[in-house]
């Protein structure tokens, strides 16, 4: 008899919090976060454009090709940055189902109506533009975690208990089972530290994080073990792992990758002029192997700075992780700064023979506009968190006397 | 977080600080790019100095494997332009052994416009060049082909082979046959190397080193091209003329799908001319053979043209009685004056095996100089009988005497594929006919048979003609050959065949002249009267042999042996015409008037 009433009340409860934040309208906003995020894509922009004015795709004789479609995909970026801010967070913790099945809808659409680059079927024409689902896959699949492990409408207070784990789970899992048909093993890995990344900072049992780390090891060798997981798919993985084999097949991209950003030496050899990787020695340059044009043209100190501006981004989500109003808030804020910060070391370890070659995407700078758009919905999300941060204390001891 | 910043920073100071310089340096080579200049292969000349066959440059389309594999719309606009398969471009550019530095040659001699449109579209081409390699031009078309030979690109087994594992790589074009691959390492040269430093568009911008290449040396041959054309021409129309004849109280044509005349230097062993028919046109190997060229030249029912008969094995027949001749003489089984009586037939191996002469009538009392003279098949059966009978365990007399004359094993030609032929003797046979056991014996017959030039006798035309340079010489052996000088292209002599080695075989001399007259009385008054009934043999005797080797299941071989003239023999001629009957009537009258040409003639 309570329950229609408890529901409604929660729901009323959130519409007020909701009111009373837009209000009080104290809006402090984060200047960090944004300057680097969009600086740090900027010289994105260079960089694609150097390794790639000499490689055009067929047919293109223009050597700004990459250059313009990143630079239109980047405008775009900053205006869904900048329309973000209007919408409170909160708003879209009720709505947490439509992208739980948003997820699904883009994931299962690219496998019906998908086509294969380089093995996976991973792009979806969308007429305008030619889109990775998988990318935005990210983003939806840590608001849809957050949700449902933040506060349900029913609880006082945040308890992350079996039900929480199960059905956060049960999000994550579907998600990364649709990407792993393309399949898409990197962005599966991704899914799967950031999940395992958020249920550590929602404060659940340890015991949990244990027992599907177990569970995920258990799985992947059963795989091996009745050949789900190939030999040569196992080998490619470790190639890294192997230097003899680096010269010929498999290791030819990460010879190519190390010996451009090696050559790059102390200072690089300067902006646009790096040799391996404009020669195309270096495949995927633009994408998945930007950090090797990075590596080779601006050398050590380059390169070191442009990671140190990587760990500032994921630290500032972190930090406004730590600032949110709410668990939702702090959710998203740390799952976006896990997608980042999985995203880096995998993909700079990979150019660096350190981390097994999976293809995935430097965030900011690899050329493509389904991870930069994502990406900057995800920075988004976080400088919105940061936006309502102070309205959490105010709300809080509100609350709190009020309770 | 910090522990995994940290480790992608230090791995960084790993790579770019501490290694750094390793990998620059290591960067820096694999930005400079080596084009090697394929050198000019040596040209061929004959004996006169006359130009045979010479090198040309040509445009060709190379590709870098590194770079196109990977585009497909480079490979497609190739495969239209060049009008070659686009599977079969991939599989070029994909073949296993080609290391990342290297070229692949798709097409050679390509058309000016092929070109014209390669070159003006190489920025949408990346990977794609225009090299200039060389061919082979044949100033005399497809004289001589057998001998010379063709080049062609070199494949993949062959590239792992030791012969040419330096100095060779895919794309090169090779020696396949002929004096071209017996001689590949003085006609192929050196090849030059220019190494560029390329712009990020694969352009070179500088010259990093260079050195040229070496031609390759010239080859002087001890062919006689003018005489090599007279062969070649009488062989040919003799053939096409025989192809019109009936076989002897049959409806049949004679086949005559092919033959071989081989014409030496009497007294060194230089191979002045050496035909083999049908023939063909090398100059269809030049930028590589075209599928339907290849089937032509080795579909059957073109007698397979690319085949070099003069030093392929055959049946011999009564060309080989001088072997049993020389050997009744040295074992004692007959002498000077012997004589044994043909009646047309022969009982020396029982009642129940008769042996029939190839006169039916019989040639009466003969000694073994009109044996030879008349071909007599009996007075050689009681030879060969005679020597077996005198064989012992260890010792088969007339194989011993055959193999002396250098029968049974290659004469040592600068040919590539030459037959070894086959002298049988028990040995063989036992393993020959491992499976039928009453047929693994030597019987007294097989000897008998092997007297005549039958039985399982094989020899090549190239064998026949040096045993009867060996009666030439009296017994000095030399070996058959063409090499007459290599230069450099600067004119050094490198080697000079100025004094050919020889192998005394230290025969009795008195047999051989015995031998040397009959075979004088083949051409005055035996089996090849008829054929030099016009030919002044009182200036210049010329002694012959004529032949005629039953093969089962075919019609006759025709063999003609022989040198003039007599006393200072200047040239032996051998001829063999597969299928074609009697030699006397198919093969001596090509020898008479290759001797018309060869001593200035004018035939009536």
């Amino acid at each position: 008899m309570r329950e229609p009433f408890t529901k409604k009340k929660q729901n009323l409860d959130l519409d007020i919090e909701i009111a009373e934040d837009e209000k009080k309208g104290k809006v402090m906003f984060d200047f960090i976060l944004p300057i680097s995020v969009f600086l740090l894509s900027g010289f994105g922009l260079l960089v694609i454009y150097s390794s790639t004015k000499f490689s055009m795709p067929g047919g293109v004789t223009d050597p700004m090709y990459y250059l313009k479609r990143q630079s239109y995909g980047l405008i775009a970026a900053v205006v869904v940055f900048v329309v973000i801010q209007f919408f409170n967070y909160k708003f879209i913790q009720k709505l947490w189902w439509i992208f739980f099945l948003g997820n699904i809808a883009i994931l299962g659409a690219v496998l019906i109506f998908g086509y294969e680059v380089h093995g996976s079927k991973s792009w979806i024409d969308l007429r305008l533009f030619p889109a990775q689902p998988s990318e935005l896959a990210k983003v939806l699949m840590v608001i849809s975690v957050a949700a449902l492990l933040s506060k349900w409408p029913r609880e006082k207070e945040n308890k992350v208990g079996f039900k929480k784990v199960a059905f956060s789970l049960l999000a994550a899992v579907v998600s990364m089972l649709l990407v792993l048909l393309q399949p898409d093993y990197g962005t599966a890995l991704i899914f799967f530290t950031t999940y395992l990344g958020m249920l550590f900072i929602s404060g659940a049992n340890f015991f949990y994080f244990i027992g599907i780390l177990a569970a995920t090891a258990g799985g992947f060798f059963a795989a091996i073990k009745i050949g789900l997981i190939k030999q040569y798919q196992l080998d490619r993985i470790l190639v890294f792992l192997k230097p003899d084999i680096q010269k010929e097949g498999i290791g030819y991209n990460l010879f190519q990758s190390k010996l451009a950003i090696g050559s790059g030496g102390l200072w690089g050899k300067g902006l646009f002029l790096g040799k391996q990787t404009n020669l195309s020695y270096v495949p995927e340059h633009q994408t998945d192997f930007i950090f090797s044009v990075i590596g080779e043209e601006i050398g050590f100190f380059g390169a070191v700075f442009i990671i140190l501006v990587l760990a500032l981004i994921i630290w500032r989500c972190f930090y406004i992780a730590s600032k949110a109003r709410s668990d939702f808030g702090s959710l998203i804020a740390s799952g976006i700064g896990f997608i980042i910060l999985t995203q880096v070391v995998i993909n700079i370890g990979m150019t660096i023979g350190i981390m097994p070659i999976i293809g995935i995407p430097l965030p900011f700078l690899s050329y493509g506009n389904s991870s930069l758009l994502s990406i900057f919905v995800g920075i988004g999300l976080v400088e919105n968190i940061y936006l309502r941060r102070d309205l959490r204390k105010s709300h809080e001891i509100a609350y709190q006397e009020f309770d | 977080m910090l522990a995994l910043i940290a480790g992608l920073i230090i791995r960084l100071y790993f790579l770019q600080v501490i290694s750094g310089s390793v990998y620059a340096q290591e960067a820096s080579q694999s930005i400079l790019r080596t084009q090697l200049i394929p050198a000019p292969r040596g040209n061929i000349f004959d004996r006169n100095g006359k130009l045979l066959v010479k090198s040309i440059p040509s445009p060709a389309v190379a590709v870098d494997p590194r770079i196109v594999a990977a585009n497909k719309e480079v490979l497609e606009t190739l495969s239209e332009k060049l009008n070659i398969p686009y599977d079969e471009i991939v599989r070029k550019v994909n073949r296993s052994n080609i290391s990342y530095l290297e070229r692949v040659i798709l097409k050679q001699n390509i058309d000016y416009e092929t070109m014209i449109y390669l070159k003006e579209n190489s920025n949408s081409l990346p990977g794609v060049e225009i090299v200039d390699i060389f061919y082979r031009d044949y100033e005399y078309d497809s004289l001589a082909s057998h001998v010379l030979g063709y080049i062609g690109e070199i494949d993949e087994e062959k590239l792992k082979t030791e012969k040419y594992s330096v100095g060779y790589e895919g794309g090169d074009q090779i020696g396949l046959t002929g004096i071209e691959e017996v001689y590949e390492e003085i006609l192929k040269g050196t090849k030059g190397r220019v190494t560029y430093e390329v712009d990020p568009l694969g352009k070179p911008i500088s010259i990093v080193e260079e050195v040229p290449y070496v031609a390759g040396n010239d080859i002087y041959l001890t062919i006689d091209i003018d005489l090599q054309k007279v062969v070649e021409e009488l062989l040919a129309n003799s053939i096409i003329a025989l192809r019109e004849k009936k076989v002897k109280d049959s409806e049949e044509y004679f086949k005559v799908p092919g033959g071989a005349i081989v014409v030496l230097s009497a007294k060194t062993g230089e191979i002045l001319a050496m035909a083999s028919y049908p023939t063909y046109d090398p100059s269809v190997f030049t930028g590589g053979i075209s599928v339907s060229d290849w089937d032509h030249l080795n579909d059957p029912k073109n007698d397979f043209p690319l085949n070099n008969r003069a030093v392929m094995s055959f049946a011999s027949g009564s060309v080989f009685k001088i072997i049993t001749a020389y050997g009744g003489l040295s074992e004692d089984v007959i002498s000077e004056n012997s004589v044994f009586n043909c009646s047309g037939v022969w009982y020396g191996l029982g009642r129940d095996f008769p042996k029939y002469c190839a006169s039916k009538s019989g040639h009466g009392s003969l000694n073994v100089m009109n044996a030879i003279k008349y071909s007599c098949d009996i007075f050689f059966y009681n030879v060969g009988y005679g020597l077996f009978v005198k064989n012992n365990n260890t010792d088969e007399l007339l194989q011993k005497y055959a193999e002396m004359f250098g029968f049974g094993s290659k004469t040592g030609v600068d040919l590539p594929y030459e037959d070894s032929g086959l002298i049988p003797d028990t040995k063989w046979k036992k393993e020959f006919f491992k499976d039928q056991k009453d047929n693994s014996i030597w019987f007294p017959g097989d000897t008998v048979n092997m007297a005549i030039g039958q039985g399982d006798v094989l020899v090549t035309p190239l064998q026949m003609a040096q045993a009867y340079s060996i009666i030439v010489n009296r017994g000095l052996k030399y070996m058959p050959h063409f090499i007459k000088e290599v230069k450099d292209t600067e004119g050094n002599i490198f080697l000079d065949s100025g004094n050919i080695s020889y192998e005394d075989l230290n025969l009795n001399k008195d047999y051989l002249e015995l031998i040397e007259k009959g075979l004088g009385l083949v051409t005055s008054e035996g089996t090849a009267a008829y054929t030099f009934m016009g030919f002044p043999l009182k200036d210049i005797p010329v002694a012959g042999k004529t032949g005629t080797a039953e093969v089962a299941g075919k019609q006759d071989y025709g063999w003609f042996a022989t040198y003039a003239p007599i006393g200072n023999p200047e040239y032996v001629i051998v001829g063999m015409l597969e299928q074609a009957g009697y030699g006397s009537n198919s093969v001596a009258p090509i020898a008479e008037k290759i001797y018309e040409y060869l001593f200035n003639i004018n035939s009536k």
